[in-house]
């Protein structure tokens, strides 16, 4: 572990949970770190609507197979088991896991992935979410990752409580709903610019990423701008 | 099942009085659904009269309105007419909460209370189900504009599977505001439509879609995808 990188890391998340901070473009920033840091190749900030499912919020990829993974956990997986729980579920070989979770372990392994992690993203008593991380390869984790990874967790788990300060909203299951509904909007965003442009998904929320960051604007309003095609959003094709 | 059953069952799950549903656009005018009761029916009416209130501030917000109390001061100055009227017809709590799906946000249900009254977590969890469930009843009457089989009832699987909230789904609609050049709820209910037509469930539909499998297109008849094998 690279203490340097570790402590440059945490400064510049700290350095972005101002006061109108983007809750979507800050927990993407935040799994592009786990990817840069932890040795792993994708991650993902997974959290429970008011029914319990586990609904991603970002991902440090946004190709369909990837956020299928994560969807599958809603049946079975280590995210699942880690959100039940509320303890870390660490598999260092997928290859063993077939049986625990046969549908989950088989789709992670044809995706290209042979080891996971799920840390559970705790607020007081309350399990609000997991953050989910993938490894190509199989093979034991650095004892010292899984604290940092946790860290990590826990910074994704306060910057939900500091979008909530910000929309001075006193209902956290509320403001949960209106997190994961802004998360809806940015699907049906990446939709549209991907069909009009030609892209994938992971090139849509790039684009739409890369103009709200330019415009300062949150990335929900530029989506919703896209979808209703109310204002003129130069280079997004509009 | 309709939305006027999702407002009679919320009141009998919620401690609240009455219920009542708008259907609110940008683009159109807003009107009344339903309500179960009378105040219900004077809280949908004096909004969107007034042009001011919970829902309309849930409307344009996209998140929950709670009113605990009317009888706040500041809520009276924020509400200078609706605050009073509210009042003036019996209710003293009110709860608003948009019905959406992303940028789809076709109405607000509105509940009140006439005592003041805090939803617990758990009752608010409940509420914002009731207006998960309206937003898709509201949409699947729209399904019957669109040339799917119309006169049957909606198969039941359909609203689980959107329980399932599986990333295609919206972008799949968000693709199809692009084919179709229309927008994203009428988008969103082609999709429905298109899937309820062929007997096949949303998600798979969506999954074509975005595989680019599936090409819906805006000259063919709406039930006519064209596949590509």
């Amino acid at each position: 572990m690279d203490q340097q990188l570790l402590a440059k890391t945490f400064v510049e998340l700290a350095d972005n949970l101002v006061a109108d901070f983007d809750l979507i473009d800050f927990l993407r920033l935040l799994t592009d770190r786990c990817v840069g840091m932890l040795d792993v190749s994708a991650a993902g900030v997974l959290l429970a609507d008011r029914d319990g499912k586990l609904r991603v919020m970002a991902a440090s990829d946004e190709q369909v197979r990837l956020l299928e993974l994560f969807q599958l956990q809603n049946d079975e997986g280590p995210c699942l088991e880690c959100f039940r729980t509320g303890v870390p579920v660490i598999v260092p070989d997928l290859g063993t896991a077939t049986a625990r979770w046969p549908r989950f372990a088989v789709a992670a392994q044809r995706g290209g992935f042979g080891a996971v992690q799920a840390l559970p993203m705790r607020l007081r008593d309350e399990i609000v979410g997991a953050l989910n991380l993938f490894r190509t390869t199989p093979g034991p984790f650095d004892p010292a990752a899984t604290p940092v990874a946790q860290a990590l967790a826990d910074v994704a788990t306060i910057s939900l409580l500091q979008e909530r300060t910000a929309q001075r909203s006193t209902v956290l299951n509320e403001q949960l709903q209106t997190a994961l509904n802004s998360r809806v909007l940015i699907e049906q965003a990446k939709g549209k610019l991907a069909e009009r442009q030609d892209i994938d998904m992971e090139q849509a929320f790039s684009a739409l990423r890369g103009y709200a960051r330019s415009h300062n604007r949150r990335l929900a309003d530029v989506a919703r701008a896209l979808i209703d095609g109310s204002e003129p959003l130069t280079g997004l094709g509009s | 099942m309709s939305v006027v059953d999702v407002c009679t069952a919320a009141v009998a799950a919620l401690p609240v009085g009455g219920a009542g549903l708008s259907a609110m656009s940008k683009a159109a005018p807003s009107h009344p659904l339903c309500s179960t009761d009378d105040i219900s029916e004077q809280l949908e009416e004096l909004q969107l009269t007034l042009g001011e209130g919970p829902c309309v501030d849930a409307f344009v917000r996209g998140s929950a309105v709670l009113t605990p109390d009317l009888r706040i001061t500041e809520l009276q100055d924020h509400w200078a007419v609706f605050a009073d009227a509210a009042l003036e017809a019996g209710a003293r709590a009110v709860f608003s909460l948009p019905l959406q799906k992303g940028a789809i946000s076709p109405g607000v249900l509105d509940l009140y209370a006439n005592i003041p009254t805090v939803l617990d977590t758990e009752e608010l969890a409940d509420a914002l189900a009731f207006a998960d469930l309206a937003t898709l009843l509201l949409l699947d009457t729209r399904i019957d504009e669109t040339g799917a089989p119309t006169g049957g009832p909606v198969p039941d699987h359909s609203i689980e599977d959107l329980g399932a909230h599986r990333a295609e789904i919206d972008q799949a609609s968000g693709m199809l505001t692009a084919q179709l050049g229309v927008g994203i709820e009428e988008a969103f209910v082609r999709l429905r439509a298109h899937a309820y037509a062929r007997g096949r469930r949303l998600a798979d539909v969506a999954a074509d879609v975005v595989a680019r499998r599936l090409r819906f297109s805006p000259d063919a008849e709406p039930d006519q995808g064209k596949e590509e094998t």
